[in-house]
């Protein structure tokens, strides 16, 4: 049997355990609710009229991202429209799959490159040279009466 | 009167026992390189003292964080010293706690009784590599939200959790003002924390089993017991041993203020950190890590792409799984250099490998880019009408991105002045019109007209004849 010794310390052991999980695991839990805040459903943005997109050609557009209610920066992001024919357009995200660097598009050589680790991707998208192995993040896309729209959660969070 | 308080004050607030214990105490000889841990000591608290001006003023809201640093940086009375001593003392904690590291692997310091110094030594490794990282995110500068972009970019490649992790990181579905914040958080509060238990739980293990002396490298140590009596002979022996202060105080003083100085000297010289424009999602940007990361990036830049998705999130974890697991692993009785020279070749290799791949990361010749600039003419040359139109058509179609000419431009692609005339102009359309499989080159099949594709080929043959700068 427990003598009165041994029976404090327990009382005081499981009690302290106790109030500190009281506070520590709703303080947790806050904490990281983030994770799993649902990111559902979609989120349409225009990226601009299909007729300002030559043919057969990649250009940088701006589309205006989800933003919480009370923020007010970062509101806007690049991505590279190529359209590949009259109505087969693509949209890439401007991440370098490896590490997510901005990629740029050369004109000339008609790559992107990536400033970081050297990654190179040709006009369709695949890897050329450097870290990276996945060809780039393409993004949902449609057109509605001209406009050129963008699904931004058709990709990963970060991108 | 004097003498009066001061017998009052040591009494009331019971001085006496410190000074018994901890100052007036026997310890065995400190080397020159033992001032290591007092010098990162010394450059937390410069950290503490700056970092606490610096919250003074900075501004955790993403719409105004940038501003309230360039504030600081131009405006505030002397907070550029405050920036940049905050920056450099960072720098040099790196390089210290680096050095740290590396000593006690080399005289096997993680060994009986010693254990709990070297995780809680770990762990605080671990809170610094966090600070330096979050530290540079808090500028929010177009580096900084690159900065995040690429951690993000490592924790979703973590199997199952990954998004959550980013979704954890960011603060919510997007890149954003919650991230900052977070940051903010991470930084000022939660990491400091750990780190002030920690530092203190180390300094108390520091006093209590000490650290590694010289008896211990000269023969083998079987057990802690051992361990505990030749360190007891050692502190009490006249030759071999020391009063804790003011001896070993003022040694590892010294080489603290030392480090110190160099901080100093590099704040007023260098001033802080660079800013580049405010952070955003829009612009083109030419991101880089802080220099005491280079060597990873540099790493990460070498590696084949079957490995590199993989490397980014096994690397640290195998680092720190080693680091903790170490001291259970390796459990031999020899300690020191003279009979461990795997684990000097070891530290050696680590060393090399770390400047080898910061200088390789400093000289970046990976990256290509573009360049609206034609590659120069070597002085007192003139070239040939075609190759001429074939110059300004290099850049124009790009070809500089990649290629240098005679040294000149991205050192991505071969440089045609290095090839002294090896290749034919048949072999150069050739090579334009369909590069070979493997070759990081798009195809200008179809993008170049007749002429176009002469006046190229002219200027990459007659480059073949520029001198080759050194």
């Amino acid at each position: 049997m427990f003598d009165r010794r041994k029976w404090l310390s327990v009382l005081i052991q499981g009690g302290g355990a106790a109030l500190a999980a009281v506070v520590g695991i709703p303080a947790l839990l806050a904490a990281i609710s983030p994770a799993w805040r649902p990111r559902r459903g979609e989120q349409w943005r225009h990226a601009g009229r299909l007729e300002d997109f030559p043919l057969g050609t990649v250009k940088p557009a701006i589309v205006e991202v989800g933003r919480d209610d009370w923020a007010r920066s970062l509101e806007s992001k690049t991505v590279y429209v190529f359209r590949r024919s009259e109505d087969d357009v693509v949209v890439y995200s401007r991440n370098c799959t490896d590490l997510s660097c901005p990629l740029v598009f050369d004109a000339g050589s008609e790559c992107f490159f990536c400033p970081c680790h050297g990654g190179i991707f040709g006009k369709d998208g695949k890897p050329m040279a450097g870290p990276p192995s996945k060809p780039l993040y393409r993004y949902v896309n449609r057109v509605r009466e001209g406009e050129l729209e963008i699904d931004l959660y058709s990709l990963p969070p970060m991108t | 009167m004097v003498a009066k308080v001061r017998a009052w004050v040591v009494d009331r607030f019971a001085l006496q026992p410190v000074y018994d214990k901890l100052l007036n105490r026997r310890v065995p000889q400190a080397h020159w390189y033992s001032g290591d841990g007092s010098t990162l000591l010394a450059l937390l608290g410069v950290q503490v003292v700056t970092g606490a001006v610096l919250a003074l003023t900075y501004s955790p809201a993403a719409d105004s964080a940038y501003q309230s640093v360039v504030y600081i940086t131009e405006k505030q009375t002397l907070g550029w010293l405050i920036r940049g001593l905050h920056y450099w003392s960072a720098g040099a904690m790196m390089v210290v706690v680096t050095f740290h590291l590396l000593r006690q692997i080399l005289f096997a310091g993680y060994k009986s009784p010693r254990e709990g110094t070297w995780l809680t030594g770990v762990v605080l490794f671990l809170c610094i590599l966090l600070m330096a990282y979050t530290g540079y995110l808090l500028r929010w500068d177009e580096r900084a939200i690159h900065g995040i972009r690429v951690m993000l970019h490592m924790l979703v490649r973590v199997p199952l959790i990954g998004e959550s992790l980013v979704m954890l990181v960011q603060g919510g579905p997007d890149i954003g003002p919650t991230t900052l914040t977070r940051l903010y958080g991470f930084h000022v509060l939660i990491v400091p924390l750990m780190m002030f238990l920690m530092v203190a739980f180390h300094v108390y293990l520091v006093v209590v089993r000490g650290t590694i002396t010289r008896a211990e490298r000269k023969q083998p140590v079987h057990s802690a017991e051992e361990q505990k009596q030749l360190y007891d002979q050692e502190k009490e022996s006249q030759e071999h041993g020391e009063t804790f202060y003011p001896v070993t105080v003022f040694k590892s003083g010294l080489t603290a203020t030392l480090v110190l100085g160099i901080v100093i000297a590099l704040t007023l010289i260098l001033g802080p950190s660079k800013l580049f424009s405010e952070a955003n999602l829009t612009e083109a940007s030419i991101p880089s890590e802080e220099w005491w990361f280079w060597w990873l990036s540099g790493m990460i830049a070498l590696l084949p792409p079957k490995i590199a998705p993989w490397f980014v999130v096994v690397f640290p974890l195998a680092v720190f799984g080693f680091l903790f697991l170490l001291p259970f692993a390796d459990r031999s009785p020899v300690r020191g250099v003279r009979k461990r020279p795997l684990w000097v070749a070891l530290v050696i290799l680590i060393v090399i490998l770390i400047l080898g791949l910061t200088d390789y990361r400093r000289r970046s010749t990976f990256t290509g880019w573009p360049d609206a600039e034609p590659p120069p003419v070597p002085v007192g040359m003139e070239l040939p009408p075609a190759a001429e139109r074939g110059r300004i058509l290099f850049a124009q179609y790009g070809c500089n991105s990649c290629h240098p000419v005679a040294g000149h431009g991205r050192k991505v692609a071969v440089d045609f002045a290095s090839l002294q005339g090896q290749m034919s102009r048949d072999k150069i359309q050739e090579y334009i019109l369909q590069p070979p499989a493997g070759v990081a080159m798009p195809s200008y099949k179809g993008r170049l007209n007749e002429d176009e594709l002469t006046a190229l080929v002219e200027f990459c043959h007659v480059v073949q004849t520029f001198p080759l700068q050194p």
